[in-house]
């Protein structure tokens, strides 16, 4: 069934940007759109008893880029454990793929998945600029879903040199350009100059106002120059910040320095989870507990905060970052192998296969901390959820995560079973009631991120948007409930069918073009002619499918 | 640049020599054969379809040398629909390197990265004036580098001989290995960056003093050949360089710099891996990719295909491949079918990735470059194999 109109009947609705929750009606669709009324005669499913939300939209993973491509070459051992045979498509269209899983599956394969699970649109997290192309001729082989990726900035040689400069105009509009010539959607900022410091041998930058060499550049002023370009540039979601030291024990002084740093400036932290260590007692140098509770008050109070949580989930990841320095730590405390790729003039890539251990005293603080961050959250609309697939776990991981969160049972059952060496303190192991409703599950998982993502026609099923729909059969077991939709529609075609993957029509690109000056071209083709390797013409990516989406 | 008069390339300005080879005039043969004989497009497909169709789950997909990455992605997806095992053009020694990255990961950076960092240079058996006539010029020696003070010689290079593979004439410290030295070598380098001695006493003296200068650079860049050389190589070799260069990045930075056979060979590989999660040697014959880069497809203990299908430039073939090739029928799809070295049952030329055919390639950094198409060439690889696939799925029935 793929025709132009569906009616989707009464099925019990979740549509918390539209004020609708858990009530009985219809969803209409038409040539992709949800409409407000269909004809009689239309054809109709029947969801009576059903549970019906938008689809899913996946504010930060890692699906479609050069790092992800780096990633699965390295991951042999998982992906010859996990080979996919293609999906018994509909006949007549083209056939389905075949592929590996694993915590990076294969593109194809990704794109079946996250449908699968209901999902409708996913944004890559860290795609460097020189490339971009490639991460668009991924997404050409990842169907089903819309796709969009952030852009990184902030360890780039050109930006900071004008963030040296105090040139916080040319940087706006050099951010500008990038998203346009990359054929990005977002601004991402990864351990801002830390990672310029690792390529040039200072190791690293781990507080917001240390310098970078002898510059006058630092994160703090880095953090502002591109925050202050995506608000006025009006990008339709703000700077997406993993914040300086990742991953280590006392980092939440940090994380509350960078946003006292942006206070007043929009601005998204992104797998806020592995920014809020605190030290053990006194201070101790090296110890590592609980921040979570400092860092989400901080969080609740501040209206133009928003974060992401990477909640870690118990089993293999693999930890995939631009924070060359962050993860050239962690090969040399784990043992593990490790891909380094510095990126010329833009950012780095370090790549280590990873587990989390319910034995391990840190992997546990770990997933403690991002529960609390959820259970202790005021907004979910400004809390989502992620679990920086696949650094904290697979995006597979959703629908066992949100049992967690909607059952106190299983998450107690769970925290008896951790590693309880470093959780003495934590608001988790003192005991948290909370347990999300069907309706804040909506908000987390689609109509949150589609509002932070700036996308009116994703994330809700009022008229006008995008015939994205869910539909999961009631089921006490939440985790299977959540893993198994009954049915997916995307973008009005009829992807899932009771339970199963019968369509798989191309996602569309989500990107921008936003307007710049000019006069920065011929600042960046100069600076290019000096010290790129890519001649300036053949930056840009060309001939993108999809027109760019209107700002504003 | 390309100068272009009457259909023909006539300059190719800022090439080397490797280049000005590569695109010649510009011209390639446009022809279609079945047994030999000349026939329509159509035609040719048709009987494709067929033959491969028969050798469904005991076919043998090779991946060659100057398409686009859309083309090696629509010959995967042929590959996939009919339980194929593919095969590429990778060297031995290009996937020996390969193999020990997975087993061990790597550290290395993109080009520009060597050419605005790098403060010393090792050429590890490898003379880039040969290989990569324009490696020094464009990356290694450029006047003008972000992250390196001003200076004439900015840079210290170190050559590394290795029996017959011999590093640059004009180092600023020469090493002279026999290849029984080199592993050691490598261990005692290594093995210096952590303060121990192994022993290595048959050593020359300048091992010594490279392992000093490769903790006093600020960023070293160790270039070596992932291709076949003069010297045989054993896997451990590559084990070792990418072993020190991982060690070096505690007391410095250090990236590992592989030089590739050109021809989009990495286009080929990433487009493979993200298909399928293994970037060479997959085996779709059991309805989903396994890896089997130990029983390639021309190798002594890889099992007899019913037939073969060459996608890409046929004469970038290995020996072995080619003699695998000769006992069954073979559609060839690529620039030059109609000339390949091997009898093809069904041969159709197709244009070159850069020259004929707009897409991606990749260079050997793994960087994605577009690719032009500057002259008309005789038909689209990828649309061939497109076609071919939807024969192929429509012939089946459905789709599996």
């Amino acid at each position: 069934m793929s025709g132009a109109r569906l009616r989707i009947v009464g099925g019990t609705v979740h549509d918390p940007a539209n004020g609708v929750d858990g009530e009985v009606r219809d969803i209409c669709i038409d040539d992709g759109r949800i409409v407000a009324e269909l004809p009689s005669g239309t054809p109709t499913l029947d969801a009576r008893g059903m549970i019906v939300m938008p689809g899913g939209v996946d504010i930060h993973s890692h699906v479609a880029s050069s790092a992800c491509n780096h990633a699965r070459r390295l991951l042999v051992e998982e992906h010859s454990a996990s080979p996919v045979a293609a999906p018994a498509l509909e006949p007549g269209i083209s056939p389905g793929r075949s592929g590996t899983g694993g915590t990076l599956p294969s593109t194809f394969t990704t794109g079946y998945r996250y449908a699968g699970l209901g999902y409708t649109t996913v944004f890559d997290a860290a795609v460097a600029p020189s490339t971009a192309r490639h991460t668009h001729a991924e997404f050409d082989d990842t169907p089903i879903v819309d796709g969009g990726f952030y852009i990184l900035l902030g360890n780039d040689d050109y930006l900071l040199r004008q963030v040296d400069a105090g040139e916080r105009d040319r940087a706006r509009d050099y951010a500008a350009w990038m998203l346009e010539a990359t054929g990005g959607y977002a601004i991402k900022i990864v351990n801002p100059g830390g990672v310029q410091a690792w390529k040039s041998g200072q190791r690293n930058l781990t507080a917001i106002d240390e310098a970078l060499g002898s510059s006058r550049v630092t994160p703090r002023a880095i953090l502002e120059t591109l925050a202050d370009a995506a608000n006025t540039l009006r990008l339709p979601h703000p700077v997406h910040i993993h914040c300086n030291n990742l991953g280590q024990p006392g980092n939440s002084t940090t994380t509350l320095a960078t946003m006292d740093a942006l206070s007043g400036r929009r601005a998204h932290f992104t797998h806020l989870q592995f920014h809020c260590y605190g030290s053990g007692p006194e201070g101790k140098t090296g110890a590592w507990s609980s921040a979570a509770r400092q860092v989400i008050e901080r969080v609740n109070g501040d209206p133009h905060v928003s974060v992401d949580v990477g909640q870690v989930m118990f089993g293999p990841a693999t930890t995939l970052s631009a924070d060359g320095p962050a993860q050239y730590l962690l090969q040399a405390s784990s043992g593990r192998k490790w891909t380094n790729i510095d990126v010329e003039l833009e950012t780095g890539c370090g790549i280590i296969p990873y587990r989390y251990e319910e034995r391990a005293a840190v992997s546990s603080l770990q997933w403690a901390v991002g529960l609390e961050l959820f259970l202790l959250a005021t907004d979910p609309w400004r809390v989502v959820l992620s679990t920086d697939s696949p650094n904290g776990g697979s995006f597979e991981a959703y629908p066992a995560l949100i049992q967690l969160l909607m059952d106190r049972t299983v998450r107690d059952e769970q925290l008896k079973r951790v590693n309880q060496r470093l959780l003495a303190g934590s608001a988790l192991a003192d005991g948290l009631a909370r347990e999300y409703t069907l309706n804040e599950i909506a908000i987390i998982t689609r109509a949150g991120p589609a509002r932070l993502l700036g996308l009116r026609h994703k994330g809700h099923l009022g008229v006008g948007a995008d015939a994205d729909v869910t539909v999961y059969s009631r089921e006490a077991d939440l985790a299977r409930m959540f893993s198994l939709p009954r049915y997916v529609i995307k973008g009005g075609t009829l992807v899932v069918e009771e339970g199963q993957l019968r369509r798989a029509p191309a996602g569309r690109r989500l990107r921008l073009a936003p307007k710049h000056d000019d006069a920065v071209v011929s600042d960046l083709r100069r600076f290019y002619d000096d010290y790129g390797t890519v001649a300036f013409d053949n930056f840009p990516v060309r001939g993108l499918r999809d027109a760019p989406l209107e700002l504003g | 640049m390309l100068t272009i008069a009457k259909g023909r390339i006539t300059a190719a300005e800022r090439a080397c020599p490797l280049g000005i080879a590569w695109f010649g005039d510009g011209q390639v043969p446009d022809r279609v054969l079945v047994d030999g004989k000349p026939t329509d497009v159509q035609r040719a497909v048709d009987r494709a379809a067929a033959l491969l169709g028969e050798a469904r789950g005991r076919l043998v997909v090779v991946l060659g040398a100057e398409l686009t990455a859309s083309a090696y992605g629509a010959a995967l997806a042929l590959a996939d629909a009919l339980g194929a095992v593919t095969d590429s053009v990778i060297s031995e020694p290009a996937a020996a390197g390969i193999l020990a990255a997975q087993r061990r990961g790597r550290a290395t950076a993109t080009l520009g990265e060597i050419r605005n960092r790098a403060d010393l240079m090792v050429y590890w058996a490898v003379d880039p004036d040969r290989r990569y006539p324009r490696y020094r010029s464009r990356y290694a020696a450029a006047s003008r580098a972000l992250h390196l003070a001003a200076g004439d010689h900015p840079r210290t290079v170190v050559s590394v001989t290795v029996g017959g593979d011999a590093g640059p004439a004009d180092a600023d410290l020469r090493l002279v290995l026999t290849p029984d030295q080199e592993l050691l070598a490598l261990a005692e380098l290594r093995a210096g960056l952590q303060g121990r001695h192994l022993g290595g006493e048959a050593l020359p003296p300048g091992v010594a003093e490279l392992a000093g200068r490769l903790t006093q650079a600020k960023y070293v860049a160790i270039v070596h050949d992932g291709e076949p050389t003069a010297e045989r190589r054993t896997p451990e070799r590559i084990e070792g360089l990418i072993g020190l260069t991982q060690a070096l990045n505690g007391p410095t930075r250090a990236a590992l710099s592989t030089l590739r056979a050109g021809g989009n060979r990495n286009g080929a590989e990433a487009v493979s891996t993200w298909q399928t999660g293994f970037p060479f040697a997959v085996d779709f014959s059991r309805g989903a990719p396994r890896y089997q880069p130990h029983r390639r497809a021309g190798g002594a203990d890889g099992s007899s295909p019913s037939a073969v299908l060459v996608v890409g430039a046929p004469e970038s073939l290995s020996d072995p491949l080619r003699a695998s090739v000769q006992r069954v029928p073979v559609v060839v799809i690529g620039p030059r079918a109609s000339a390949a070295p091997f009898p093809a049952t069904i041969a159709i030329d197709t244009g070159v990735a850069g020259i004929h055919e707009a897409g991606i390639g990749y260079r050997l950094d793994d960087i994605p470059l577009p690719l032009q198409a500057p002259l008309p060439g005789p038909r689209s690889a990828e649309a061939l194999l497109r076609d071919l696939l939807a024969r192929v799925a429509t012939a089946s029935g459905a789709p599996r």
